[in-house]
C-alpha cells in the first residue's frame, strides 16, 4: 500500500514539473517568435499564465504531501516529541480543511467557466479546460493531504526540516 | 443606516466615475431611501480582481459590483454586440440607449444577478510607444486591448494581445510586455501611461462597456419600498448622469495631449478610415455567428441597438 | 474604536495564535480571511471568496517569473556554478589577510546575481565555503556568520522573490526595483568585505601566495554566470523584453549552459524543475493566504483608519519612517520575513506613499529590513539554515558571528535613507 502511496505521489511530483518545463518552454518559444520574427504566439500571454496556475496547484499537491511550507517553530520547539505531534496533527488538520474547502469551492469557478464560455482573448479556446486542469492539482491536494496524516501521527515528520525559500 | 451595501470597483477612488458618478448615486440613494440605503465604495481593487467582479456580485462577496463584461471573452456574447467599432457617436446618450436596449436580454444573460445600468465612457482609440496610423501598423506588436472583442481586433489585424485591466496596463507597458494600449484619453493619465505612449491614433475607434450589477439575494431581502428606491436609480437617465462626468473628462484628455509637445497624433484621412472599418468588418459577422450558434436572431439583436441609439441621436453611423 | 476595528484585532490574534501552532502562515492567513470576511458579510459570501481569489493568484501574470527565478538558481546550484564561484573568489582575494571570507562573500554576491533566494544562497555556500574556511583555521563563528550575512545578498542583488512580492503587492514596476538593488548589493558586498577586516582583523588567518595563472584560469569557469546576469538584467534594464520574459529565458539558458557542459542530463533537469516547483508553492501559499486576509482586513475598513491615524500622529516624514522601520526589525527578528511583507506592507505602503516617499526606494529599504530579519535572532531563517546543514555548529556560535554584520546593515540602511540616489539613480536611467 505505502508503495503504490509514493507512487501516487512521484506522479503528481512529476506531472508538476512537467508542466513547469512545458511552460519555461512556451514562454521562450513566444520571446523568441515575439522579438527574433516579429511574430507574437496568440494566447501565449493566457495559457502561459493558465499553465502556471496548474504548475502551482500540481505542485501544492506534491508539498503537502511531502510537507516544508514556512510554519512558525517556537511553540513546536518547546515541546516533547508527543507534543510536538500533536502539534503537527492540529497543523495538518488545518491544512486539510482548508484544502478541502478550497477544492469544494474552486469547483464552482471551473463549473461556472464552463456554463459561460469564457475563452482566450486571442483565439477564443475555452479555458475551462485550463481551469479543469488547475482544479485537478487542487483534488490531488486533497488525497496526497489524506496520505499524509499516517506520516504525521507516526512523527515521522519531525526529523525533516523546512525548507524556506527567501 | 437599516441597509448598508458594499460597492466594489476597479478603478482608483479619485477616478472621475467614482468622485461624479457613483458618490452623487449613492447619495441621492441614500437622501430617496431617507437615510435607509447607506452605500459604501471600495475602489482599486480592494476586494478582489478586476475581472472577478461580475463572480463577486453574484456570490455575494460585494452587493454592486462594477464590471467590465469584456474582461471575460465569451462570456456575456448579446452585451458584447456594444463593443463592435464604429457604434456609439457620444457616450451620454448613447449609455442611455445602451441600457434601455439590454435591460430585457439581461434577464437571460445575466440572469443570476439584477442588472442595473450599462456604461460606456467617451470612445477610445489605440495609444502607441511607436506610430499608429493604419491598420497595417498593428502587425507584430503586442497590445492591451480593451476588452474582448478589441482583442479579436489586434488579433486579425497580426498582433497579439496582453489582456490586463485597465488598472495594470501601466505595468505591462512600463516593462515592455506591451507596446500598445486601448483606452480613451484622459485614461491615459488616470492609470499613468501618458509618459510611456506618445503616439495615439486620432479617431474614435471603440466603446469598451461596463456596468453596474447588484447582488439577487440582497435586493430581495429589501422592503419593497427600498427596492423601488433602487431600481428608480437604475435607469437610462441615471446611467447617463453617472457617465457625463466621466465622458467630459475623458475627452478634455484628447485636448490635454494634444496640447503637449511629447505627444504625437496621427489622424488618418477618409481613405485611412475606411481602410480601419474594412479591417473590423470581420468582428461584426464573428459577433453574429456567434449569437446565431447560441440560437439567438443576431440582426434583431444589433438592430434593436442601432434603433435605440438613432433614438437618443447617438448612433455613429448613417 | 468601532466593531470593524475590533473584528480586525481579534483576526490578527487568531492569526497568530493560529501560527503559534504551527499551521503554516499561508493557511492561517487564509482561514481568517474568510472565517473574519463571514464575520463581517456572512458565510456564504466569504467561502465564495475561495472560488476566485486563490485561482486568481496562481493564475497571476505578474507572478510568472517567481517560479522561472527560483528554476534558474535550481539549475544554477546543480550544475555546480556555485562551487565555481567560489573558486574564482579564491583565486582572486585570497592573498589577502582572511582571503577565504573574502572570497566567500565575493562568490555570495556573484550567486546571488542569477539566484533570487537568500536562504538558496546561504544555503549553497554553507556547504561549500564552512568546509574550507573551517581547514584553513576560521572559527566557525566567523564563517557561518559570513555565509549568513552573504547569503541575504541573494534578494538584494537582481533577481529577487523578495522584489516581487513586493511589486507585486504594491504595483511597482519589478524592472526598475532589479535595477534599483544593483549599487545597493555592491555597496552591500564591499561593506560585509570591510566588516569582516574591522571585526576580526589580526584574528583571520593570513593568505596564501597570488597566483596569476590561477586567477585568469578561474575567470573561464565563471563566463556562464556572468553571461547570464549580464543577459537577463541587461534585458530587463534596457527594457529589451519584460522580467518575466527574461526569466523563462534565463532559465532555459542556464539549463542549455549546464546540459552543454555535461552537468545536467534528464534526471537532474527534472529534480531541479519538481524542486524549484516545490519553492515557489511554498510561496504562493503564502500570497494566497495574504490576498484572504487583505481582503478581510479591506471590508472591516481598518487599514484605511490605521493609515490616516499614522498621518494623523504629524510624526513628520522621517519621524513615521522611523517607526515603522522599528516595527520592521522586532517583526523582522520574531517571523518569517514573507509573513512580515505581505501581513504589514499593506498597512504600511499606503502611508509611505502619502508621505511622498518613492515606492522603488521603499522597496529597496523593506529589502535590507528583510535582510537584517533574516539573520537577527531569535527567528533569523539563515541562521536556522545554515545550522539544519553545518549541524556541528550550535546556534548561538552562529549568532554571534551574524552581530558585526547586524551593524553593517544598520549603517547601510541609514545610508540609504539619508542618500536615496544610491539606490535611485540607476533606475532613473532606465528609458
Ligand atoms: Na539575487
Ligand atoms: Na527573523
Amino acid at each position: 500500500m505505502r508503495h503504490i502511496l509514493e507512487k501516487f505521489c512521484t506522479g503528481v511530483e512529476i506531472i508538476a514539473g512537467v508542466l513547469l518545463g512545458l511552460c519555461t518552454l512556451l514562454i521562450v518559444v513566444s520571446t523568441a517568435g515575439r522579438y527574433l520574427l516579429s511574430w507574437p504566439v496568440p494566447d501565449a500571454f493566457d495559457i502561459s499564465r493558465l499553465l502556471i496556475g496548474a504548475c502551482i496547484m500540481w505542485g501544492f499537491a506534491s508539498v503537502c504531501y511531502r510537507g516544508g511550507q514556512i510554519a512558525v517553530d517556537i511553540v513546536w520547539e518547546l515541546l516533547p516529541r508527543r507534543g510536538k505531534i500533536v502539534l503537527d496533527l492540529f497543523a495538518w488538520a488545518m491544512l486539510f480543511f482548508f484544502t478541502v474547502l478550497l477544492a469544494y469551492q474552486t469547483y464552482f469557478r471551473v463549473a461556472s467557466a464552463y456554463r459561460s464560455n469564457e475563452g482566450t482573448f486571442d483565439l477564443r479556446i475555452p479555458v475551462w479546460p485550463m481551469l479543469g486542469l488547475i482544479w485537478l492539482g487542487c483534488a490531488a491536494a486533497v488525497i496526497t493531504l489524506l496520505f499524509a496524516f499516517s506520516r504525521v501521527r507516526a512523527g515521522r515528520d519531525l526529523g525533516q526540516h523546512q525548507e524556506p525559500f527567501e | 443606516a437599516e441597509i448598508e451595501l458594499t460597492l466594489s470597483h476597479w478603478v482608483p477612488g479619485t477616478h472621475p466615475l467614482q468622485v461624479t458618478g457613483m458618490e452623487p448615486w449613492a447619495e441621492s440613494i441614500k437622501q430617496a431611501s431617507n437615510g435607509r440605503i447607506e452605500i459604501t465604495i471600495y475602489p482599486a481593487q480592494q476586494l478582489g480582481a478586476a475581472a472577478d467582479h461580475y463572480d463577486m456580485a453574484r456570490d455575494g462577496i460585494v452587493d454592486i459590483g462594477f464590471i467590465n463584461p469584456g474582461y471575460q471573452p465569451g462570456r456575456f456574447p448579446i452585451l458584447a454586440a456594444a463593443e463592435l467599432p464604429f457604434l456609439f457617436e457620444n457616450a451620454k446618450a448613447g449609455v442611455a440607449a445602451l441600457t434601455e436596449w439590454y435591460k430585457p436580454y439581461s434577464e437571460t444573460e445575466m440572469a443570476d444577478t439584477y442588472f442595473c445600468m450599462a456604461l460606456s465612457h467617451d470612445p477610445g482609440t489605440f495609444h502607441s510607444t511607436s506610430k499608429i496610423l493604419v491598420p497595417e501598423d498593428v502587425k507584430g506588436k503586442t497590445v492591451r486591448p480593451a476588452n474582448a472583442t478589441e482583442a479579436r481586433f489586434v488579433n486579425l489585424l497580426g498582433g497579439a494581445s496582453v489582456q490586463v485591466s485597465a488598472a495594470e496596463s501601466r505595468e505591462v507597458l512600463a516593462k515592455g510586455a506591451a507596446d500598445m494600449t486601448q483606452s480613451p484619453w484622459e485614461s491615459l493619465y488616470i492609470f499613468g501611461v501618458d509618459s510611456i505612449v506618445t503616439h495615439h491614433l486620432d479617431m474614435p475607434l471603440y466603446a469598451s462597456i461596463n456596468a453596474f450589477i447588484f447582488n439577487k439575494a440582497k435586493l430581495e431581502i429589501m422592503s419593497e419600498e427600498d427596492r423601488q428606491v433602487i431600481y428608480d436609480h437604475c435607469t437610462p437617465e441615471w446611467a447617463e448622469k453617472m457617465s457625463s462626468g466621466w465622458a467630459d473628462a475623458e475627452a478634455a484628455g484628447r485636448d490635454k495631449i494634444a496640447a503637449d509637445p511629447k505627444h504625437t497624433l496621427w489622424k488618418p484621412n477618409e481613405e485611412q478610415v475606411q481602410m480601419w472599418k474594412d479591417a473590423a468588418a470581420p468582428l461584426t459577422d464573428e459577433w453574429k455567428e456567434t449569437i446565431r450558434k447560441a440560437g439567438g436572431d443576431p440582426d434583431e439583436m444589433l438592430n434593436g441597438l442601432i434603433e435605440a441609439l438613432k433614438a437618443r441621436n447617438s448612433y455613429a453611423g448613417e | 474604536m468601532n466593531s470593524g476595528d475590533l473584528t480586525a484585532i481579534l483576526g490578527f490574534l487568531a492569526m497568530f495564535v493560529l501560527m503559534a501552532l504551527r499551521v503554516p502562515i499561508g493557511i492561517a492567513m487564509g482561514l481568517v480571511g474568510v472565517f473574519g470576511f463571514a464575520s463581517v458579510r456572512g458565510l456564504a459570501p466569504a467561502l465564495n471568496l475561495l472560488t476566485t481569489s486563490p485561482f486568481r493568484v496562481v493564475t497571476d501574470f505578474n507572478l510568472t517569473l517567481v517560479p522561472f527565478f527560483v528554476l534558474m538558481g535550481v539549475f544554477a546550484t546543480n550544475s555546480g556554478m556555485s562551487r565555481e564561484l567560489f573558486r574564482a573568489g579564491n583565486a582572486w582575494l585570497g592573498s589577502f589577510r582572511g582571503g577565504l571570507a573574502l572570497a566567500t562573500i565575493a562568490a555570495c554576491a556573484g550567486f546571488a546575481a542569477i539566484c533570487g533566494s537568500s536562504v538558496a544562497t546561504a544555503a549553497t555556500m554553507t556547504r561549500i565555503a564552512v568546509p574550507e574556511m573551517r581547514a584553513a583555521g576560521y572559527h566557525d563563528g566567523t564563517s557561518t556568520g559570513i555565509v549568513a550575512a552573504g547569503g541575504t545578498l541573494g534578494i538584494l542583488i537582481p533577481p529577487s522573490v523578495v522584489m516581487v512580492v513586493y511589486a507585486y503587492l504594491t504595483e511597482t514596476d519589478v524592472g526598475q526595483l532589479f535595477i534599483a538593488g544593483i549599487i545597493p548589493g555592491l555597496l552591500a558586498t564591499l561593506m560585509y568585505m570591510a566588516t569582516v577586516r574591522i571585526a576580526h582583523g589580526k584574528a583571520l588567518p593570513a593568505g596564501r601566495r597570488f597566483d596569476p595563472r590561477e586567477a585568469l584560469d578561474s575567470l573561464k569557469d565563471i563566463w556562464a554566470v556572468g553571461l547570464l546576469f549580464i543577459a537577463v538584467i541587461g534585458v530587463i534594464y534596457l527594457g529589451i523584453a519584460t522580467p518575466t520574459e527574461a526569466a523563462a529565458v534565463g532559465a532555459f539558458a542556464t539549463m542549455i549552459i549546464g546540459v552543454a557542459r555535461r552537468r545536467l542530463d534528464a534526471r537532474k533537469i527534472l529534480d531541479s524543475l519538481v524542486e524549484a516547483l516545490r519553492t515557489s508553492v511554498v510561496l504562493y501559499t503564502v500570497l494566497i493566504g495574504a490576498m484572504l486576509f487583505g481582503y478581510f482586513l479591506a471590508i472591516t475598513q481598518s487599514p484605511q483608519k490605521l493609515t490616516a491615524l499614522l498621518v494623523a500622529m504629524d510624526l513628520g516624514p522621517y519621524g513615521t519612517l522611523a517607526l515603522i522601520l522599528v516595527v520592521f526589525f522586532i517583526a523582522g527578528a520574531l517571523m518569517d520575513e514573507m509573513a512580515m511583507i505581505v501581513l504589514l506592507l499593506p498597512v504600511v505602503f499606503p502611508v509611505i506613499v502619502k508621505l511622498g516617499f518613492d515606492p522603488v526606494w521603499f522597496g529597496v529599504i523593506l529589502v535590507t529590513c528583510c535582510q537584517l530579519g533574516m539573520i537577527a535572532p531569535p527567528v533569523g531563517i539563515n541562521v536556522f539554515v545554515i545550522n539544519s546543514i553545518a549541524r556541528e555548529v550550535k546556534l548561538t556560535t552562529i549568532y554571534r558571528g551574524v552581530a558585526p554584520f547586524i551593524a553593517a546593515d544598520i549603517v547601510r540602511l541609514v545610508l540609504l535613507t539619508v542618500f536615496p540616489a544610491i539606490a535611485l539613480w540607476l533606475p532613473m536611467t532606465m528609458r
